[in-house]
């Protein structure tokens, strides 16, 4: 019936219009993201609430124009799945950085995509704060008004969930090829899915989302350090692994040790697969404790703290209870890629800070809001590597790579390969861009991966109680590219550059 | 009896064949034309062309006169819906092929009783749990468990210096007063001998002996067999059998094997290496001897040829044998071939169309003698009797007892206690005995016995 009735035959051409039309949908979603900040301004009494007003007004109309226009009859296809996650990310990052230029916070627009972009990848790589290449002096963290820090900590929480994925979760608009924009938004080689229906799993996951975020929040809000405003910020900054704080020296202003075992702790969380999360709130234990990614991830984590730690309190003669709490801060802030600080790691002993530059390339689970390359896709890797030691010796053997019980198929091993090499490859070639503007190794390394594994603080110029502000226009292009790159796990976006795709 | 047989493959030819044989009745049915014409041109017996899961051709079929309902199709569902309506119909008893073991499973929801099956067998699986019994006992040819496994049946082929050589029976017998055992079968040459106490042992001789199963290992230390531990596995051939074994292997709890499976068939093997974790799989020629060389064969410890060319099943366990490797187990169904295996220097062979007729001989009565077991490549039988009111057997011990040529009392079950035989046992009424005999004796024996 369906191949006469023409709903989903296959289809040649990318159907641009139902590109457009949900693109508009998205736009018009994110409106009413913008509408908190302006609250929190009213609130404050400061005069840039129009500044969100206006953007929220610019996204609202164009959104609807484009959703009434092109509104999709058809369904969505992989290719048009792709497409519009992409440029759904690229033009949330525009109008999302809009308010930044209307009330004049940023007197770049670069510099406002830039810090919009790292907060909804949750990246944290920030541009506030000194003198850019253009000129400009940029404020401090702490110079601009409440409303943007909340702007920023908020695109954070809907980024990492993925903003599509919440829009899968409360919109009815998108019965129509969800799975494939769900997948191409969310982290890891596999999808998991909870329920039959594309919809209640997205609901599911946020629902889970908003419980740990809120946990977080109360957990933060007791100390007398944090407001509850600082609270929101942290807890919003932290579930999603961004990085983003309200103070210029992040999460060390508070110098609290009660504040930082809590963001310990709930970076740790945050870079679980939250499907897994959903399970273990159900009451199934058994297949949470069983998950070879999580133990694998809570096994590098340990062996993370065991060597910083180990090296602070050795080495720099840390107190051993500040070399565990700064230890495992800086290490889970790298791990799940967050990138909060409470020290400077770059004066630490180089056995700690090297360790730490490792896991620069690791990062979370699948399925969490963590970014980098992955705990399982390092774990097919490591299998796949040594089952081809172990073919040497036995070449007529089959040996399947397993993660547990779980055979691999050659295809995803295939794609995870595919997916490492070509996230190395956009690395170095990043950081051979960011060499270009004469910066040392170290910083140039240090801003691609940083930018690439949605990481924030990076090495030498860029690194801790640095920021992005310094780096050329173009360079900051570049970062973006990664960012988007780096968020969408490479391929969603990196296959709009292949001929093949646009071919008919 | 009336026995119908559904399926007239590999195992149902089988069974027709031996149980018309064995003057019973028997109808087969199947749906494809020329396995029924193989089955009719050679076989004495009734050939119904029809569809397992039809009532009219089941009608046609007879089967609700039938004593006994084979249904061993080579499709799990086709012999669960045939015996249900078998059953249905008024057949006696069902006996089902059955492979999945879902069915047995405490959790299932559905248990045989509910789809009028009584008895379900698997020939593969009772193949390779056979197999399995015999790496646990490297030194035996035949392991086969009675009475609920409180008493076994050991076979083994003795060596040129094995110290038995030249005594006879009671010379054996007595040289070890405190085990109890008996000697009920030998294979010498191709000829079976059920022995009496002034038999010599010969080499080469292949002796059966009955005893408790605690009994067993001692049992073999007198024969001179070195009973060595196995820990290494080769099985070459990922069919039913060899994927059984494996897994059975990767059960056992008493300890850890190394199992490796040859699978000549690309998919076959990939699908067994993602089952299977603990095997490693190697895609190649069960018979191509640098395959066997690179894995190490001459390191095995056993080595296992169940893949359906028989021949190569042979070759390959005389390739391993040369290298040394200390216990090896053939797939053989081929009738022409079993004998051979002895002559040839094969350790152990292993028949699954047999495992499939001795798991139904069970139910299969001639008068009131029960066949328990069979044994590969000698004419015995052994078959339970029960003793009735004043039969002749109950009168004497069993040494003043006139008991026919070509039979031997085993041993006597009674209570659920099991009691070797010996020349001072006396059988009592309604005791159950176990007998092995040469096929011409049953009648006699059977006589004895009411």
């Amino acid at each position: 019936m369906t191949l006469f009735s023409g709903t989903s035959a296959p289809r040649a051409k990318i159907d641009f219009q139902a590109v457009l039309g949900i693109l508009g949908a998205f736009i018009f979603f994110l409106g009413f993201a913008l509408l908190l900040p302006a609250a929190i301004d009213v609130f404050y009494g400061q005069d840039t609430w129009h500044s969100f007003l206006i953007s929220a007004g610019i996204a609202f109309s164009v959104g609807a124009i484009l959703w009434y226009t092109f509104k999709p009859k058809d369904e969505i296809h992989i290719r048009e799945g792709f497409l519009i996650v992409s440029l759904t990310w690229l033009s949330l990052s525009f109008v999302g950085a809009l308010p930044f230029v209307i009330a004049g916070v940023l007197p770049s627009f670069t510099d406002a995509v830039f810090e919009t972009m790292s907060a909804l990848t949750t990246t944290g790589s920030t541009i506030l704060g000194g003198e850019t290449s253009g000129g400009f002096i940029n404020p401090d963290i702490e110079e601009i008004p409440k409303s943007f820090l909340l702007w920023r900590s908020l695109a954070h929480w809907l980024g990492g969930m993925g903003i599509i994925v919440l829009s899968l979760a409360i919109l009815p608009l998108l019965g129509i090829g969800g799975m494939q924009l769900f997948q191409a938004e969310s982290p890891g080689p596999t999808t998991d899915k909870l329920t039959p229906r594309v919809q209640e799993t997205a609901k599911l996951l946020w629902g889970v989302y908003v419980a740990f975020t809120f946990a977080q929040f109360l957990l933060l809000w007791v100390h007398p350090a944090m407001d509850w405003f600082e609270a929101i910020n942290h807890a919003f900054s932290t579930m999603a692994t961004g990085g983003f704080s309200t103070k210029n020296a992040s999460i060390e202003a508070f110098d609290s040790a009660y504040i930082d075992w809590v963001i310990i702790l709930f970076m740790f969380i945050a870079g679980v697969n939250f499907a897994m999360h959903f399970r273990l709130i159900r009451g199934d234990h058994k297949s949470f404790f069983a998950n070879r990614e999580i133990r694998f991830y809570a096994l590098i984590a340990m062996i993370g703290i065991f060597i910083v730690s180990g090296s602070l309190w050795l080495l720099d003669e840390y107190h051993i209870l500040d070399a565990l709490r700064y230890g495992a801060f800086q290490v889970l802030a790298i791990l799940t890629t967050t990138g909060f600080g409470t020290d400077n790691y770059e004066v630490w002993n180089t056995v700690g800070a090297f360790f730490l530059f490792l896991l620069f390339f690791t990062g979370g689970c699948a399925g969490s809001t963590a970014g980098g390359i992955k705990m399982v896709r390092w774990m097919i890797l490591i299998r796949n590597t040594s089952r081809e030691i172990k073919q040497i010796m036995h070449p007529k053997a089959i040996l399947p790579v397993r993660i547990g019980d779980q055979a691999i198929t050659q295809n995803i091993q295939r794609t995870v390969l595919s997916f490492f090499i070509l996230y190395i490859f956009i690395f170095a070639l990043g950081a051979f861009i960011i060499s270009l503007f004469g910066y040392d190794i170290m910083s140039s390394i240090g801003a691609s991966i940083a930018a690439i594994g949605n990481i924030g603080p990076g090495w030498g110029d860029f690194g801790p109680t640095d920021n992005f502000a310094h780096l050329p226009y173009l360079g900051k292009w570049v970062l973006i590219f990664l960012m988007m790159v780096g968020r969408l796990e490479i391929f969603t976006v990196l296959i709009l550059f292949s001929p093949a795709f646009w071919r008919q | 009896m009336r026995i119908t047989i559904i399926g007239a493959g590999e195992i149902g030819y089988e069974l027709a064949s031996i149980l018309s044989s064995e003057k019973h009745d028997v109808i087969v049915l199947d749906r494809d034309k020329e396995s029924l014409s193989k089955v009719s041109e050679s076989l004495d017996v009734l050939p119904v062309e029809g569809n397992a899961t039809s009532v009219k051709d089941l009608v046609k079929a007879q089967v609700g006169d039938a004593d006994i309902l084979i249904s061993v199709t080579s499709i799990d569902e086709v012999n669960m819906i045939s015996g249900m309506i078998g059953k249905r119909l008024g057949a006696k008893m069902v006996i089902a092929r059955i492979r999945s073991d879902e069915l047995t499973d405490k959790n299932s929801p559905l248990s045989p009783s509910d789809l009028g099956i009584d008895v379900m067998i698997h020939p593969e699986l009772s193949a390779a749990q056979e197999i399995a019994q015999l790496l646990k006992r490297s030194s035996a040819s035949d392991v086969i468990n009675l009475a609920n496994g409180k008493m076994q049946l050991i076979g083994i082929r003795l060596e040129k210096n094995s110290p038995l050589i030249k005594q006879n029976l009671n010379e054996y017998a007595a040289n070890y007063p405190d085990l109890t055992f008996r000697v009920v079968a030998i294979g010498r040459r191709g000829r079976t001998i059920i022995p009496d106490g002034a038999v010599t042992i010969q080499s080469y001789d292949q002796i059966f002996i009955l005893a408790s199963t605690n009994d067993i290992n001692a049992i073999i230390k007198t024969t001179g067999k070195k009973e060595t531990v196995l820990n290494s596995v080769m099985i070459a051939g990922g069919s039913e059998i060899g994927e059984m074994l494996a897994r059975i292997l990767c059960e056992d709890k008493t300890k850890k094997w190394s199992i490796k499976l040859i699978e000549p068939n690309y998919d076959k093997a990939e699908e067994l290496a993602i089952e299977m974790k603990e095997v490693m799989v190697l895609h190649g020629n069960p018979t191509d001897p640098d395959l066997l060389v690179t894995e190490g064969i001459n390191e095995m410890d056993a080595f296992i040829a169940v893949t359906d060319d028989e021949e190569s099943n042979i070759i390959s366990c005389l390739m391993a044998k040369h290298l040394e490797v200390k216990k090896t187990v053939s797939l053989v169904s081929k009738a022409d071939f079993i004998p051979m295996a002895q002559t040839i220097g094969l350790d152990a062979i292993i028949n699954k169309k047999a495992s499939a007729s001795s798991e139904i001989h069970r139910y299969v009565r001639k008068g009131n003698v029960v066949s328990v077991a069979e044994l590969r490549g000698i004419k015995a039988e052994v078959i339970e009797l029960e003793a009735s009111e004043g039969s002749e057997i109950t009168k004497k011990p069993i040494k003043k007892l006139k008991l026919p040529q070509g039979c031997v009392v085993g041993a006597i079950i009674c209570d659920q206690q099991v009691e070797i035989a010996t020349g001072q046992t006396q059988i009592n009424a309604k005791d159950r005995v176990i007998v092995f005999c040469l096929p011409n004796a049953i009648d006699k024996v059977t006589r004895l016995f009411q």
